[in-house]
């Protein structure tokens, strides 16, 4: 193989190519990289922050809440998983899910969304004839009637403007606040299965209703509580935050 | 022809270390979280202890990211009320912290299958990578938020389920130094860090 061999000129050609790009890309580069006031100072994306005016009554219900989670919600939930094989516990949400649909169809609807109600409300339809009272959801896998996301009346009330008001902490309902909570309020209203409108006559079903809906919720609820507590420095303030980003969202979907 | 021999060896280098600084983000993100599941999947890792795998998965996420970036913006105005020695040792802690609550997160779990969406440019210094975890039975989003810096693409936020960690984070710092200092800071980490079964069930 034959060696390059460069003259003088063609030496001083590529020195000077090199000198310019060695001069001309710092300059380029300075402005294409994020500054560490950008980063640090100005927050390229916005930071969510929470109003939270009764942190002090909320952080006693939070421990509250805490303690029942760990003494009473947890171990349901737990024995519930332990006894229940997995296809019947995906079955039991499914039913409680289909059995929803009205609150979904009337979160649609309020916000305007004559598609997302129909699909619902094809979905509905199908879990509920050919999936067997919804314990199976053979709509996912017909065109058009896919899985979107859940509307609710919370959601409706934020996609309205109504402004959120005060972060709260309910008793056992956990993190909320004043517009989730009349939201919360609408969604029983609109749920035929809970008060204050409930097609359920006697005490005994309401309460069985209740019951086994929340246990058969419990697994989630507790799983997402861990998640959001277990690496928390401060659990309060890590829910309060992922709370709120997370129903923030859902109103922007 | 020597002139064109030297341009094309000139044009070759350039091309080469441009190449280098450019690296697509998204081959450097799914180089990264592969080589970081290795520690904990691959047969070859198998004998290493708990320690030994979060000390790996650290040195493997360091070499590639510079973790400091999401510490400082996540204690945001914060960082200024820490003490020069204090700074080193929370930012070291957190370090600790992320890394232990992945290692620990996943024990015992199958391999995450982990795939990432098309990216979206955000501006000429901003861009954003979704992905999407399957982990078992469950699908999680995640959302990397890159930022061009002079060390090349650097993950400034990650979005998990709509949750940004940055603003959770800055949250619970905020809330912390309104009544707190940073020696209690560190207190709280070091407690964490000791802390058993730190996130079981955390997302990735």
């Amino acid at each position: 193989m034959k060696a390059l061999n460069f003259n003088k000129n063609t030496l001083r050609l590529v020195a000077s190519l090199w000198a310019l790009a060695a001069v001309s890309s710092p300059l380029i580069a300075t402005e294409d990289f994020l500054s560490e006031e950008e980063l640090y100072e100005n927050d390229v994306v916005e930071i969510v922050r929470v109003n939270d005016p009764f942190e002090s009554i909320n952080r006693v219900t939070f421990k509250f809440n805490d303690f029942l989670y760990r003494n009473l919600v947890e171990p349901i939930a737990d024995g519930y998983t332990a006894v229940t094989p997995d296809p019947v516990e995906a079955g039991a949400t499914n039913f409680f899910y289909n059995l929803r649909y009205p609150v979904r169809l009337v979160g649609n609807l309020l916000q305007g969304r004559l598609q997302g109600a129909w699909v619902e409300t094809g979905r509905f339809a199908i879990n509920t004839t050919v999936g067997v009272v919804g314990i199976f959801t053979p709509a996912d896998s017909v065109e058009g009637f896919e899985p979107i996301p859940s509307e609710d009346v919370r959601q409706v009330l934020g996609a309205w403007g109504i402004g959120e008001g005060p972060y709260l902490v309910l008793p056992l309902l956990g993190p909320s606040n004043l517009r989730e909570l009349g939201g919360y309020l609408g969604d029983r209203a609109v749920n035929p299965f809970s008060q204050p409108f409930t097609v359920l006559d006697e005490w005994e079903w309401r309460t069985g209703y209740s019951a086994s809906s929340f246990v058969v919720g419990s697994p989630t609820l507790i799983g997402r509580y861990q998640q959001m507590k277990g690496s928390a420095i401060d659990p309060y303030s890590a829910l309060k935050n992922a709370y709120i980003q997370y129903r923030r969202a859902a109103v922007e979907k | 022809m020597k002139y064109f021999s030297a341009i094309f060896l000139l044009f070759l280098t350039l091309a080469g270390q441009s190449a280098l600084g450019t690296e697509q983000p998204v081959d450097r993100l799914n180089a990264t979280v592969d080589a970081a599941l290795n520690v904990l999947y691959a047969d070859s890792c198998g004998h290493l202890t708990a320690e030994q795998k979060q000390a790996k998965v650290r040195s493997v996420l360091e070499e590639r990211y510079d973790l400091s970036i999401l510490i400082r913006r996540s204690m945001g105005r914060n960082w200024k009320l820490l003490k020069v020695e204090e700074q080193g040792r929370v930012s070291d802690l957190i370090k600790q912290l992320i890394v232990k609550a992945y290692v620990e997160g996943l024990n015992g779990k199958a391999r995450p299958v982990v795939s990432y969406g098309e990216v979206i440019q955000v501006s000429e210094k901003r861009l954003e990578v979704p992905s999407t975890i399957v982990l078992g039975d469950k699908t999680f989003n995640l959302l990397y938020r890159l930022g061009r810096l002079k060390s090349g693409w650097q993950i400034y936020d990650i979005v998990a389920e709509d949750i940004s960690v940055v603003s959770n984070y800055r949250q619970q710092f905020d809330d912390h130094f309104r009544k707190a200092n940073g020696a209690q800071l560190i207190e709280k980490l070091e407690q964490l860090l000791n802390q058993e079964g730190l996130n079981e069930g955390i997302k990735l």
